[in-house]
């Protein structure tokens, strides 16, 4: 069949030949400064609090913490040179040399005044909760730490690794936040864009490359791919699935993409029918996740057809990975012997105003009516789509996150019922044997225990489903060629690439 | 004249006054909590008690009527009161973000009223034959393209194609006047193609129902020359709704160019204010719509005040 | 009217397909079918499939459902909203129009995206949130638009008629005052389906439109603007539907208000028009001031020319005044308009020549005319209201005819003071609104006789005046007769007793032919045509109580009868009347008349 589709690169080929009519394109490539642009401007730098992904691209600029992720995901060294373990409860964390921006030394003190300013109760930190596992905190020098825990916990590490716990001195001020990462904040202008240079006297020698680095957000995808093809930003996040393959194609710029995130349905278990776990398992097996990866996402990710976590895991258990497979048959099996065999209407809540999230509804309405289920969609903007969530006023509902970290832990604040009501998990779905294995296996340090106790939680997820896994899906940047030391963090590190800024350099 | 000038601002002050009002009650009754919202982000839950605490320091826990009253007192004082995002005044933000809205709409106004008042004459003195059937059917074509339809098509070819100009964005005047007009015309340009064809099909109306009055057979009788007629008896007599019909679109603009900002990345205020609703920042959105509504007012005073210019009739009240 | 049914079709069909949609086999417009997402058109999908695998042109089509649904709904709601509001406030004025206009200046205040926002946050997203929320958006449009047109309109003459004899307002809004707002209105009606169709597309764009999956053309266009590298097409149709509709619907707009006011016409304005081609004319009639010799022009009426002025001989000689005399739609005015070369647009010069002094008139070129019209022939109006230019002031039109003397001020002034206005100074700085009828009327003389013409055409100077005034602008006719020695005067009026004044000659012309001409008080004397008889009878004298009118009417010139035109009114009408049409016989003395009987009428 004839392809009818305009070719419009060969219609403006000829007016591309006209070299006078190029203006300037060299505008952000300088040697030693960079131009990256953001996919929204950051509402907030507050250090501990969850400003979003943005907010937390440019606090990885210009804070650190004791540790951070290293590519295979583990907990690396930052303002701790190294750590130990002094039984199950004691953490002694040696730290190096470093300095704040303002030329101040980082103390022992500073590391517990930061963590005491997170644990305060009145704190709005995001990990206001966890740092009441923490029982005390101890300085017996200037460079040594000691946190003390309440409970055994494993992943204690991995939390300080959060961009979420930084550092910071005590001479900061709400407006300012004393950081010791390797830029500083020069320059702001509010909705558009921040300026940042090197900081020279990082702890690192030699580190950062760029001289300067100036982020602009770019609320609109197209605009950003149309800015990294006219040559006004060299690198960019969040690439929009749809110009992932012409920019893998285009022989000036490099795409790094990693499958990080995912897209998962939540439910509400308060009343018929997702009170029934049989009527959960029909929506997962009813659904055609290759449908999702192509419709939604352009064919950059995967299904998941189970909990997420990643086959680079050592947690990874190959058995459950089609745990909930497509099968209409066994869907509309498990409808049936629920009560619902002459099918159901239910509201599925998303909202209009992310194209993933509504893009997945509609497949997953396309999908579910083929199994009897009538869906109708539910799609307001995304505040009264969280204030509903929050408030467990829908049926299911679609939702996409990551994992904190790439260690099972991070998946509890989506799978267990036994935390709060939020719109990122499902409402009133008590979940005693999840709850519990989760439980066990913060407090067990033997990796071969902790797997099977992990094997254990999924296989009991999968039965129970009070989350069903919809599709991973891909995390891009993409950016000039003359770009290095950028690299992607795998999984659900990803978010946490903003930390190779340090070893980035432009030609 | 002056009895009646006091009178219209005093019915414009009140017309102000309603008019946040009304948009304070409706934002408070909108789901979604801004506390919630702010403390909910990146998917995690906000404690009840930490909800609560932002409440009391953001003076959301008070009755809505204290919050009004406590919102006008502030008011009274020129206190507009800070961005609950961020705390960044809301004065700061809308004294950075208002230059470039007006920026915006005046070029797209001043490139409209140059482009579309003369051809919609030209087409209403060629009604009927070629040149009017050619203009009709491009204003036409014009004013049904969605702005950010174009804005993303001149994206796509001037700057991602041609390279040509910037991909969007915004710099200050005194840093780059010359990029800065450039990153101003790309928008400005977008919104004047279909402000331009309503301005088109405005004028052609209007001249259209001007030509056969008897002043200007009259004026012909008199053997004034065409270029004399049409300027001093056809165009002047047809200003009217012309000028009706802008200042209609100005006032609609200065709080609806969210599109085109969002295609160019340029910073304005509306982008702002749907920012604003989305994130519930409540004194950020009071405080744009009492600016906006206070010039979308004045602009209609002005306009009052233009029909007295131009029409003797209409002089004195 | 023929032009106006093409876009009504098209624009009918449009609304049939909407309307029919679920009756028409179309493929499932939400069917999925994500392996063949983007694909081109093939015969099985038209217009190729979304990014879902939809078909395409079956969205197209019920998308037009959607998006036309809600676009004309709410622009009809808004107008009905708006045109209550605007034109309650502009009839009634005070308190009304305070509330009524002010509360859509509220709304204008809006920001529109806000409102949108606020709306459809408060209601949730859907196609009755969107028509709630663009006829709000739209509704202060029509108000404004109604209000001003309904202002002007009050304050005519035909309308406050109507409230001091009492008619209830009901009927003078909706008999009288709509009507007459129409034009205008159909203008922003037609502007508005267009902006909402916009708003719609904007709207979806935002995510605040209609809800998903039920396709809309606002939601194709945000869904293929992601794709618009892999699959432009996509983007393409539903802009194409939008812009197609937009434009039939102008279209649309544009004939029915053609139609509607009759007053519009799409012909090219006089003062633009080139000279039509006439066979040039051999003779040299040469007598007097002005010669026209069978003067025939034609109006167009459907596919021909009819007749309406027919074979009209004319002469004015230097300082005399001629009289043309006749009933509405006796083609008076047509002729004194053709000597200016001022004739309307439908009417075509068919034959005929007139001279002014040697130079033909009607085969002039425009530009030629032009230098003519003002400085040798010049016209004074019926309406003195209408022919001046409220805008500018008085003295402003007149120092036009001056054409840039040197100190035009002083002359200006000079001549409103030739013609009678007290304080001419404070005259030349005022408005036309500020003088009065008969001010108004001297103006007009004053700048007809600026530049001394040779040949005066007044069309019924006096009769939109007061009687008082009549005779004062009839007494400023005369003196300026004695006083601007060699013009000659044509004074075109259907009231025999002004004419009797102020004549040397009368030519009488009844449907499009004179009937008799003679020295005016031998023809009043002694009239040869019985439709002068008839005329002089029914004539007002002093203060006769009963008016006798002449029975029947003007025949239409399309409609003329057989024989001779008067005949079916003719108290003297005898056979032959009605079989052949008589000529213009001289009857000495310099009179002549049309009729077969004249010499039984001495």
């Amino acid at each position: 069949m004839t392809k009818f589709i305009l070719d419009r690169r060969a219609l403006l080929a000829g007016a591309a030949a006209l070299p006078f009519l190029r203006s300037h394109s060299a505008r952000a490539s300088t040697p030693g400064n960079m131009v990256f642009g953001l996919s929204s401007y950051p509402p907030t730098i507050e250090p501990w609090a969850n400003g979003g992904t943005a907010s937390a691209t440019v606090k990885l600029m210009i804070h650190r913490g004791l540790t951070s992720f290293a590519a295979d995901g583990s907990a690396q060294g930052e303002l701790a040179e190294s750590w130990t373990r002094e039984g199950d409860r004691i953490w002694v964390f040696k730290l190096r040399a470093a300095k704040f921006h303002n030329g101040d030394p980082v103390t022992a003190e500073d590391v517990k005044w930061s963590f005491e300013q997170i644990g305060d109760p009145a704190s709005t930190a995001y990990f206001r909760a966890e740092m009441q596992r923490i029982d005390k905190i101890e300085t017996p020098d200037a460079r040594t730490v000691r946190i003390v825990t309440k409970e055994p916990l494993v992943t204690l590490p991995l939390w300080l690794a959060s961009f979420h716990m930084p550092v910071i001195s005590p001479k900061s001020t709400k407006a300012l936040a004393i950081g010791a990462g390797p830029f500083v904040i020069t320059g702001q202008e509010r909705g558009v864009s921040i300026d940042l240079a090197r900081f020279d006297d990082y702890y690192k020698p030699g580190l950062p490359k760029l001289k300067t680095l100036r982020a602009v957000a770019y609320a609109d995808e197209n605009l950003r791919v149309a800015a990294l093809h006219s040559g006004d930003v060299d690198l960019i996040e969040y690439v929009p699935w749809q110009a992932m393959d012409e920019i893998a194609a285009d022989p000036a710029l490099k795409l790094d993409t990693t499958d990080g995130p995912f897209m998962y349905l939540v439910f509400n278990g308060s009343k018929p029918p997702f009170n029934d776990a049989r009527v959960r398992r029909a929506v997962a097996h009813a659904i055609k996740r290759e449908d999702l990866v192509k419709g939604a996402f352009f064919g950059r990710g995967s299904g998941l057809a189970h909990l997420p976590i990643p086959e680079s895991s050592p947690f990874y258990n190959p058995e459950f990975k089609n745990g909930w497979n497509y099968d209409p048959a066994l869907a509309k099996r498990l409808l049936a012997e629920a009560g619902f065999g002459s099918g159901l209407s239910v509201t599925l809540l998303s909202t209009a105003q992310y194209g993933m999230h509504k893009d997945t509804a509609e497949i997953v309405q396309q999908h579910l009516a083929e199994i009897g289920m009538t869906v109708t969609l539910s799609l307001p903007d995304w505040a009264t789509r969280v204030a509903l969530g929050n408030r467990g006023q829908y049926d299911f509902s679609v939702m996409g996150n990551t994992a904190d970290n790439n260690d099972p832990d991070g998946l509890a604040s989506a799978i267990d019922g036994s935390l709060p009501p939020a719109y990122v998990r499902s409402f009133n779905l008590p979940t005693p044997k999840i709850t519990e294995l989760l439980q066990l296996g913060r407090v067990t340090f033997d990796e071969a225990k902790r797997k099977a106790i992990y094997h254990e939680m999924e296989k009991v997820a999968i039965e129970e489903a009070p989350f069903v896994g919809l599709t991973w899906r891909s995390q891009g940047y993409a950016m000039r060629k003359g770009v290095t030391g950028f690299t992607n963090l795998p999984g659900a590190l990803t978010f946490f690439t903003g930390e190779t800024f340090e070893t980035t350099a432009t030609s | 004249m002056a009895g009646y000038a006091l009178r219209r601002l005093a019915v414009a002050l009140l017309l102000v006054w309603l008019v946040t009002s009304l948009v304070f009650l409706v934002i408070h009754l909108i789901p979604g909590d801004p506390a919630e919202l702010l403390l909910a982000q990146g998917g995690v839950s906000a404690d009840p008690a930490m909800v609560a605490a932002l409440h009391a320091k953001l003076g959301l826990d008070q009755p809505l009527w204290v919050q009004y009253r406590d919102y006008l007192a502030g008011l009274a004082h020129g206190d507009f009161g800070s961005s609950m995002v961020d705390d960044h005044p809301v004065s700061e933000e809308i004294a950075l973000r208002l230059p470039r809205t007006l920026e915006l709409v005046g070029v797209a106004g001043f490139i409209a009223v140059l482009l579309g008042l003369p051809s919609g004459a030209m087409a209403a003195l060629t009604a009927g034959r070629w040149p009017d059937q050619a203009l009709s059917t491009a204003a036409g074509l014009a004013l049904s393209v969605p702005v950010f339809v174009v804005g993303t098509l001149v994206v796509l070819v001037l700057a991602q194609e041609l390279h040509l100009v910037p991909a969007g964005g915004y710099v200050p005047l005194a840093r780059d006047p010359g990029r800065h007009l450039l990153l101003l015309l790309m928008p400005a340009g977008t919104i004047a193609v279909g402000l331009t064809a309503t301005l088109f099909r405005v004028s052609r109306s209007a001249v259209l129902e001007i030509l056969p009055r008897e002043h200007v057979r009259a004026a012909q009788a008199r053997g004034l020359a065409p270029r004399t007629i049409i300027f001093r008896h056809v165009l002047r007599n047809a200003l009217m709704p012309v000028i009706t019909v802008l200042a209609l679109h100005l006032g609609g603009l200065l709080g609806g160019t969210v599109l085109v900002e969002y295609v160019f990345n340029y910073p304005g205020l509306s982008g702002t204010l749907v920012d604003a609703v989305s994130a519930r920042d409540y004194p950020e959105v009071m405080a744009i719509v009492l600016v906006i509504s206070v010039l979308v007012v004045l602009l209609n005073l002005v306009i009052d005040l233009c029909y007295g210019l131009i029409d003797p009739r209409l002089r004195y009240g | 009217m023929r032009r106006f049914l093409t876009p009504a079709i098209l624009l009918g069909l449009i609304v049939l397909l909407a309307l029919a949609t679920p009756f028409l086999p179309l493929a499932n417009p939400l069917h999925q079918s994500i392996a063949h997402r983007l694909a081109a058109p093939s015969w099985a999908h038209w217009a190729g499939q979304d990014e879902y695998g939809r078909d395409v042109f079956s969205r197209l089509i019920w998308g037009a459902r959607t998006s036309l649904g809600v676009a004309f709904t709410a622009s009809c709601v808004a107008g009905v909203l708006g045109i209550c509001l605007g034109v309650l406030g502009g009839f009634f004025r005070g308190a009304v129009e305070l509330v009524t206009l002010r509360l859509a200046e509220l709304v204008l205040c809006f920001p529109p995206m806000l409102l949108a926002l606020l709306v459809v946050t408060l209601l949730g997203p859907g196609a009755a949130t969107m028509i709630l929320c663009l006829s709000i958006l739209f509704a202060p449009g029509f108000a404004r638009v109604a209000y001003a047109e309904t202002l002007t309109l009050r304050g005519l003459d035909f309308v406050t008629a109507q409230v001091s004899l009492g008619a209830p307002s009901l009927r003078i809004l909706t008999r009288t005052v709509l009507p007459n707002i129409a034009p205008p209105l159909i203008v922003q009606f037609s502007l508005t389906v267009a902006a909402a169709l916009l708003l719609e597309s904007g709207l979806s764009f935002l995510g605040l439109g209609v809800v998903p999956p039920s396709p809309s053309w606002g939601l194709m266009i945000r869904g293929a603007r992601a794709t618009m590298t892999q699959a432009p097409l996509l983007l393409l149709w539903p802009c194409l539907a939008l812009s197609g509709t937009v434009l039939v619907l102008n279209l649309f707009c544009d004939r029915l208000r053609v139609l509607l006011d009759p007053r519009s016409s799409t012909a090219r304005p006089g003062f633009l028009r080139t000279a039509l081609g006439l066979p040039p004319v051999a003779t040299t009639v040469q007598a007097g001031l002005l010669a026209m010799r069978g003067l025939t022009l034609e109006v167009q009426r459907g596919a021909s020319w009819v007749p309406v002025v027919r074979d009209v001989d004319l002469d004015v000689g230097p300082g005399e005044t001629v009289a043309l005399v006749g009933e509405s739609g006796s083609g008076k005015t047509l002729t004194g308009l053709a000597i200016m070369g001022l004739l309307p647009a439908p009417i075509r010069v068919a034959a005929g020549e007139i001279r002014l002094v040697g130079t033909e008139l009607l085969r002039l070129p425009e530009n030629a005319m032009r230098r003519l019209r003002g400085s040798d022939i010049a016209m004074v109006f019926q309406d003195p209201s209408s022919a001046l230019n409220p805008l500018h002031r008085i003295g402003t039109q007149v120092a036009e005819s001056l054409r840039d003397a040197p100190d035009e001020q002083a002359r200006v002034v000079a001549l409103l003071g030739t013609v009678g206005l007290p304080e001419p100074g404070r005259v030349a700085q005022a408005y036309p609104h500020q003088l009065s009828g008969g001010q108004r009327q001297r103006v007009m003389i004053a700048a007809a006789i600026a530049n001394h013409p040779r040949l005066l055409v007044a069309d019924e100077p006096t009769t939109a005046l007061d009687v008082t005034v009549q005779a004062q602008i009839l007494d400023l006719l005369a003196q300026l007769r004695s006083r601007e020695r060699g013009m000659g005067m044509l004074f075109i009026s259907h009231n025999l007793a002004v004419v009797a004044d102020i004549a040397d000659r009368v030519v009488v012309m009844y449907a499009g032919q004179v009937v008799e001409q003679g020295p005016v008080a031998e023809v009043f004397a002694h009239p040869r045509h019985p439709y002068t008889q008839a005329l002089l009878a029914s004539a007002p004298e002093g203060d006769a109580v009963r008016l006798a009118t002449i029975q029947g009417a003007v025949p239409q010139p399309w409609a003329l009868p057989q024989g001779c035109a008067f005949a079916p009114r003719c108290d003297s009408a005898f056979a032959a009347c009605t079989l052949d049409r008589p000529a213009l016989e001289a009857c000495g003395d310099g009179r002549s008349a049309r009729c077969l009987r004249w010499r039984e009428f001495a």
